[in-house]
C-alpha cells in the first residue's frame, strides 16, 4: 500500500495526497492498494508546482487496527519531532496522531533514498 | 565592534529585494522548484522534514545586542520563539515559512545579517576562536583576518562554483579553540621575534565520510599576504578538486591524494605567479577593519574582585559556575563568562527568544555590547567584569542558562539529527537528552572532568563526532536507528580522529554504555588524566569489554 506525501511550496507544511487534494494529517491522507493509481496520483501532484515540493510515494502498512507509514522518518514527518512534543502535528493530539504515536518497527525511506540522491 | 560598512549594507538590501522577486516568482509558478532551489540555498532557506529551515550566518561568531535581539524577534515573530546554534557558529530556525522568507531577510539586513555563504559551493561563513580579543594567550585578533576574508570571498566570481563546499577557521593564538585542523583551511596566527606577523597555514581537514585532520603546508606566512595566499589554495583546488564525485570533492580529498607536500609545492608555484598587490589588503583597509575589532569601554580595575571572591565562597552553586563557566581575561578585573546552552535534559544548542533578549541585555549592561557564539553551541559574554559575574550568574541562571557544565560530560554537540534535518539517518536530540540527564549530577561530572561527547545523526558529521572524546554516529541499519561510538577523537590541540570501539548500538543502549565507559574511566585513570588521555594510554580494550561484556 502507497501513500503521497509532499511538502507544501508556501510555507513547508508536510502535505499528504487524497483524491487530488493536500491535507495536512495523515489520517486523512488517501491509502492506493493499487500501484499504477498510487504513480497517477503522483504524476498529477508533480504538476502542481505552485503548491507542492517534490511529491513521491511511501509505504504504508496496517499495524495496531490502522494504517501507518512503514518509514520511521515518514512517521516523524507526520508527527513532528520527538524533542519537542508541542511542535508539528502531533500538538493537535487526536487518535490518529495516537495511532502514529503508537506504531513501531522501521524500514528504509525509498522516498528519502530518492531526495538525498537528487542533491 | 565592526559594523558592515556601506557596501555591505547595500549588498544585503539589494540581495533581500532579489530574493523577494524570486519567491514571488516561484510562488507564482514562473519558474520550477529546480530553478529556484539554488536560489533559495544562496540565501540560507533550506527544506528540511516538517518545514523550511532558514540558516543566519553569524560572521565568526560575533554578535552585538542588537543583532541577537533581531534574532529573538525573528524567532518569535516567524517561527516557534527559539532558534538552534550550530557547530558553524550559524543560527538555524526550523520552521520558516516559504511566503515569510523576504520579510524575514529585510528585517536580517537592517541589522547586517543574512544567510549568504551558509549554502552551496562557495567560500562559507567563516569561524573564529570564541574568545578572540579578549585571551592573554592572543596574538592576533583573528576577527580582523576573519573579517577580510568575508569580504574578499563573499559572492568572489571565481570562487562561487568550487567543486564543492569551502570552510575556513582562523585563530589568533597557540591554543586552538576553533578546531582549525578540521577545517578546509585553518589558519594560526603568530609572532615572530621582530614582531611580525604570520599564519600557519593548514589545509586538507573535514569530518564526514572521509575525515582527515589539516597538514601545515605553510609555517609561516606573512600575514599582509592572507588574501593572496587564499587564492592561491582555492585556484589549486578548483583546478583539481574532483567534481566527478560527490564525496571525494572536497579540499581533504585532493590534499590526501597528492599528499600535503605537493599540495603545498602546487601553491606555492600559483602563488609565485600571483600580482600580490592587486589581491592583498592595503595596510589602510586593514587598518579600517581591525579598528572595528578593538574593544572600547574597558574600565581600569584590579586583577582580583572581592565581590567575585566573596560570592564563591558564599554560594557552592556560584563556586562551581566559576570553576567551569568563567574563564581569565586579558584585562585585569574581567572574565570570560560562558553561557551554556546544554541545560540538563534540553536540546543542544536551542534558545528561546526570551533567553536571546535576556543574554542580549546582559551583554549591553555587563559585556561592551558583545555576545559571542561558540562552535561548541554555547554563548559566551566575553568582557564581563569580575565584579559583575555574579548578577550575570544570577540572571543567567533564573532563564536555565547557567548550567555549570563547559567541557563537561553534559556540554554536548548534537546536530539537529533526524528530529528536523532532511539528511538525517537517525535522531541526535534524544541521545544527548538521555547522556546528560544520566550524568545530571554536577558533582559527579566534576569528578569526571573533561569530556567532551559530540553526536552527528548521519555521517556528514556535523555534530563533529570524529572529534569527540567520545563520538555517536546514528546509522541507518535496515531502517532502524543505530549508533556507532568512537573513542579517543579531539578537535583541540591534540586533534585526532576517533576509533570506532565496536559494533552500532541500539539507541537505548548508548546512556548505559557511555556509563560503562565512565566507570572504566575512573577505574583506571591516573593522577589528573582526562577521559581522552586514559583511552589513549589503555587502548580501547578495556572500554570494549565494558561495553560488550554480554555479548561474549
Amino acid at each position: 500500500m502507497k501513500a503521497l506525501t509532499a511538502n507544501r511550496l508556501a510555507d513547508g507544511e508536510v502535505v499528504f495526497w487524497s483524491d487530488g487534494d493536500w491535507v495536512e494529517r495523515f489520517g486523512q491522507a488517501e491509502v492506493f492498494a493499487d500501484e499504477s493509481a498510487a504513480e497517477t496520483a503522483e504524476a498529477a501532484a508533480k504538476s502542481q508546482i505552485t503548491v507542492a515540493v517534490d511529491p513521491y510515494l511511501i509505504d504504508v502498512a496496517e499495524t495496531n487496527g490502522g494504517i501507518t507509514p512503514v518509514s520511521y522518518r515518514e512517521r516523524l514527518r507526520a508527527l513532528g519531532p520527538t524533542n519537542e512534543p508541542g511542535h508539528g502535528k502531533q500538538a493537535a493530539g487526536g487518535a490518529d496522531i495516537a495511532l502514529l504515536a503508537r506504531a513501531s518497527g522501521a524500514a528504509r525511506s525509498k522516498g528519502r533514498v530518492e531526495l538525498i540522491r537528487r542533491k | 565592534m565592526y559594523r558592515y560598512d556601506d557596501i555591505d549594507a547595500a549588498m544585503l538590501e539589494d540581495r533581500a529585494a532579489e530574493f523577494r522577486e524570486q519567491c514571488r516568482r516561484r510562488l507564482a509558478g514562473e519558474i520550477t522548484e529546480e530553478q529556484f532551489k539554488p536560489v533559495r540555498l544562496m540565501n540560507g532557506l533550506y527544506l528540511q522534514l516538517h518545514a523550511y529551515m532558514l540558516r543566519i550566518a553569524i560572521p565568526y561568531g560575533t554578535l552585538n545586542s542588537a543583532q541577537l535581539r533581531k534574532l529573538a524577534w525573528i524567532a518569535r515573530t516567524y517561527d516557534k520563539g527559539y532558534g538552534h546554534f550550530t557547530t558553524r557558529t550559524n543560527l538555524q530556525l526550523h520552521w520558516i515559512k516559504l511566503k515569510d522568507a523576504p520579510d524575514i531577510l529585510d528585517a536580517l539586513a537592517k541589522d547586517g545579517l543574512h544567510g549568504i555563504q551558509t549554502s552551496g559551493n562557495c567560500i562559507r561563513n567563516l569561524t573564529a576562536d570564541p574568545h578572540a580579543g579578549a585571551t592573554a594567550d592572543e596574538v592576533d585578533d583573528p576577527r580582523v583576518w576573519a573579517e577580510a576574508i568575508r569580504q574578499w570571498s563573499t559572492f568572489h566570481p571565481e570562487f562561487s562554483f568550487l567543486p564543492r563546499k569551502f570552510k575556513i577557521a582562523v585563530t589568533g593564538s597557540e591554543t586552538d579553540r576553533a578546531a582549525i585542523r578540521i577545517y578546509d583551511i585553518g589558519l594560526r596566527l603568530r609572532r615572530d621575534a621582530e614582531g611580525a606577523l604570520s599564519f600557519q597555514v593548514l589545509a586538507g581537514g573535514g569530518l564526514g565520510r572521509t575525515p582527515y585532520l589539516g597538514s601545515v603546508i605553510r609555517e609561516a606566512l606573512p600575514a599582509r599576504h592572507l588574501l593572496s595566499y587564499m587564492q592561491a589554495i582555492l585556484r589549486v583546488y578548483n583546478r583539481h578538486g574532483r567534481r566527478d564525485n560527490l564525496w571525494k570533492a572536497r579540499i581533504k580529498v585532493l590534499v590526501a591524494s597528492l599528499g600535503a607536500a605537493e599540495f603545498a609545492r602546487q601553491v606555492e608555484e600559483e602563488w609565485a605567479k600571483t600580482d600580490l598587490a592587486a589581491i592583498d589588503l592595503p595596510d589602510t583597509e586593514l587598518a579600517r577593519i581591525r579598528a572595528g575589532f578593538v574593544p572600547t569601554g574597558f574600565a581600569t580595575l584590579p586583577a582580583a574582585s572581592a565581590a567575585f571572591e566573596a560570592a564563591k565562597r558564599e554560594s557552592a552553586a556560584f563556586a562551581r559556575f566559576a570553576r567551569h563557566n568563567v574563564m581569565p581575561h586579558k584585562q585585569p578585573g574581567y572574565a570570560l563568562v560562558n553561557v551554556s546552552l546544554k541545560a540538563i535534559g534540553e536540546t543542544p544548542g536551542d534558545c528561546s527568544a526570551e533567553q536571546m533578549d535576556l543574554v542580549a541585555d546582559l551583554a549591553e549592561r555587563y559585556s561592551l555590547n558583545e555576545v559571542r557564539v561558540t562552535y561548541e553551541q554555547n554563548l559566551l559574554l566575553p568582557h564581563v567584569k569580575l565584579d559583575d559575574v555574579p548578577a550575570v550568574h544570577a540572571a543567567l541562571a533564573s532563564a536555565g542558562l547557567a548550567t555549570p557544565n563547559i567541557g563537561l560530560i553534559s556540554d554536548i554537540i548534537a546536530c539537529p539529527g533526524l528530529d528536523y534535518c532532511a539528511l538525517a539517518n537517525a535522531r541526535a536530540i534524544p541521545i544527548a537528552q538521555d547522556i546528560a540527564r544520566r550524568f545530571e549530577d554536577p558533582v559527579l561530572a566534576e569528578k569526571i572532568g573533561e569530556l567532551k561527547i559530540k553526536i552527528s545523526g548521519c555521517i556528514n558529521a556535523c555534530g563533529h563526532h570524529h572529534v569527540g572524546h567520545i563520538g555517536i554516529l546514528g546509522v541507518d541499519k535496515k531502517g532502524e536507528e543505530f549508533y556507532q561510538l568512537t573513542v579517543g577523537g579531539s578537535g583541540d590541540d591534540d586533534a585526532a580522529i576517533g576509533k570506532i570501539i565496536g559494533p552500532a548500538l541500539a539507541a537505548d543502549r548508548v546512556a548505559p554504555a557511555i556509563d560503562q565507559m565512565v566507570e572504566v574511566y575512573l577505574r583506571e585513570r591516573l593522577g589528573s588524566e582526562r577521559f581522552v588521555d586514559t583511552c589513549r594510554r589503555t587502548g580501547l580494550e578495556p572500554f570494549k569489554e565494558a561495553i560488550y561484556a554480554d555479548a561474549h
